[in-house]
């Protein structure tokens, strides 16, 4: 085993100094290539790794670059600038690396497990971001239409008014032509808010327009549904580990912190319906709980495996 | 002809160093296609005689030696494509990945996404300065020279940020096969 790690580091400084135009020392490296018959294969590993290494990341936009398109620099809190840095690019995913396994079910599955991020970029100007907890199912012939299952994700669509995006939601169907929104869906309930651009929410049916600042809610299994102004800065604010709670019932707080942090939260069953609004940092929840009682005014204590939250 | 004289400096050179290219190629581990390899060597220096597009070659021999180690690393890596290809449809049908759908296209598609967020993690973690010197001169295709300049260090220390980020690389490809 030694040996095989001696050769593979000899390899390794060869394959820094080859890999260079400026190389000279054919002559050496030959001597060194015939000293033993397993140091081509060694170095034919190293090269071959760096290639596709190289050929994964040149898929995907480099993190901290900033050849993004100008856009309104005004608005720093602009949801589209935050796929192109930070923490999230290290996540972001080249579907073109993939298209010699595109041949067949045109259906695959997208995703997260909570406390994880993931972003996504497919062809036709889409990216998603995925929240925690959350399942998406996409159309590999089709870039500009999904179907969220479970969780939330924040949506940016380039403008092509001749190819609407469409997004299923369980029984809810929302259309958009080129636009930043964020949606959500838990057992009760879909939400989505729109940060630029506008989505058409069930076009056959209620036809509503959501535009920016604004967030449409709508109970599972209802066709009742709620407008309401949210600042634009909590569209996607999960990417930069804010959770902001408007009216939220403690049940759907437990479970967006669930998804969001990995941490398992439940709300106490007397007072699961109990309404609260406040904003948390996701950092401090992880590291401790009990942070998240008196930013909400809520008591929460251990039990059972899980963090429960309830009346004060 | 002395416009031509950098691919005739080029087919000159290749010419009196046939054999030391040939030995090299089987040191590669070419083995009998060695003669076939010199001979595709050839024909890629007469393509470049032909377009004239590249400028002429600072070092003649470097070169072509340099392209006799592309075309290695390029048999290398489709060799093991193929067999990569029937393995990753061995693990797509045993359905042993987590989280993916019940389509084979699906848990192949979350490899190769699971592999590239792998990789960048890898070299994230080696630091700023290794992660970009790496992309630079993989990616972007730079040469170390420049690099140097470029990131303000010494060709030495270009050269073990190199050594790191291949050492990181061929270590998650050792986990990675062993998965």
């Amino acid at each position: 085993m030694a040996r095989e790690d001696a050769i593979r580091e000899e390899a390794i400084a060869w394959a820094a100094r080859t890999g260079d135009p400026g190389f000279e020392e054919w002559d050496a490296f030959t001597t060194w290539l015939e000293e033993d018959a397993a140091h081509a294969p060694a170095y034919d590993r190293v090269m071959a790794t760096a290639d596709d290494a190289a050929e994964a990341l040149a898929t995907v936009p480099q993190p901290g670059n900033d050849n993004a398109p100008a856009e309104d620099s005004a608005d720093q809190s602009h949801p589209r600038r935050r796929f192109l840095g930070g923490a999230m690019a290290a996540a972001l995913i080249g579907v073109a690396a993939v298209s010699v396994w595109q041949l067949r079910d045109p259906a695959y599955v997208v995703e997260t497990a909570p406390g994880e991020t993931q972003l996504v970029e497919l062809e036709g100007g889409v990216q998603i971001a995925l929240a925690g907890n959350t399942r998406l199912v996409l159309q590999r012939d089709d870039p500009r239409s999904a179907s969220l299952e479970r969780g939330q994700a924040l949506f940016t669509v380039d403008h092509d008014p001749s190819a609407p995006y469409r997004l299923t939601v369980g029984e809810d169907t929302l259309v958009d032509v080129g636009t930043v929104f964020e949606v959500r869906r838990d057992a009760g309930a879909m939400s989505v808010a729109v940060s630029e651009g506008e989505v058409l929410f069930n076009a056959e049916r209620q036809r509503v327009r959501v535009r920016p600042g604004q967030r449409l809610t709508s109970a599972a299994g209802s066709d009742h549904y709620v407008v309401a102004a949210i600042p634009l800065a909590e569209v996607g604010e999960w990417q930069e580990g804010r959770l902001t709670f408007r009216d939220a019932t403690l049940e759907q707080v437990a479970g967006n912190l669930s998804a969001a942090t990995g941490t398992s939260f439940t709300a106490s069953p007397r007072a699961a319906a109990r309404v609260v609004s406040g904003s948390l940092m996701l950092d401090s929840v992880e590291a401790d709980p009990r942070t998240v009682g008196p930013l909400l005014g809520v008591s929460v204590r251990y039990q059972a495996g899980a963090w429960e939250l309830g009346a004060l | 002809m002395a416009a031509n004289d950098s691919s005739t400096g080029l087919e000159a050179v290749f010419l009196e160093n046939r054999e030391r290219l040939r030995r090299f190629l089987v040191a590669r581990g070419a083995g009998e296609a060695a003669e076939d390899l010199l001979h595709e060597v050839w024909l890629k220096i007469a393509a470049r005689d032909l377009g004239r597009s590249s400028g002429p070659v600072a070092s003649p021999l470097s070169y072509l030696f340099r392209t006799a180690d592309l075309l290695m690393i390029d048999r290398y890596r489709s060799a093991r494509q193929a067999v990569r290809r029937e393995r990753d449809w061995g693990v797509a049908q045993d359905g042993t990945l987590p989280g993916a759908s019940d389509a084979p296209s699906a848990e192949r598609h979350l490899i190769g996404r699971e592999q590239t967020r792998l990789v960048a993690e890898a070299l994230a973690a080696l630091g700023p300065r290794v992660e970009a010197i790496f992309r630079r001169h993989r990616v972007d295709g730079v040469p170390q020279r420049q690099l140097a300049q470029e990131f303000g260090v010494s060709l030495s220390t270009l050269e073990s940020d190199l050594r790191r980020a291949y050492a990181a690389l061929a270590q998650l490809k050792e986990q990675w096969d062993e998965v």
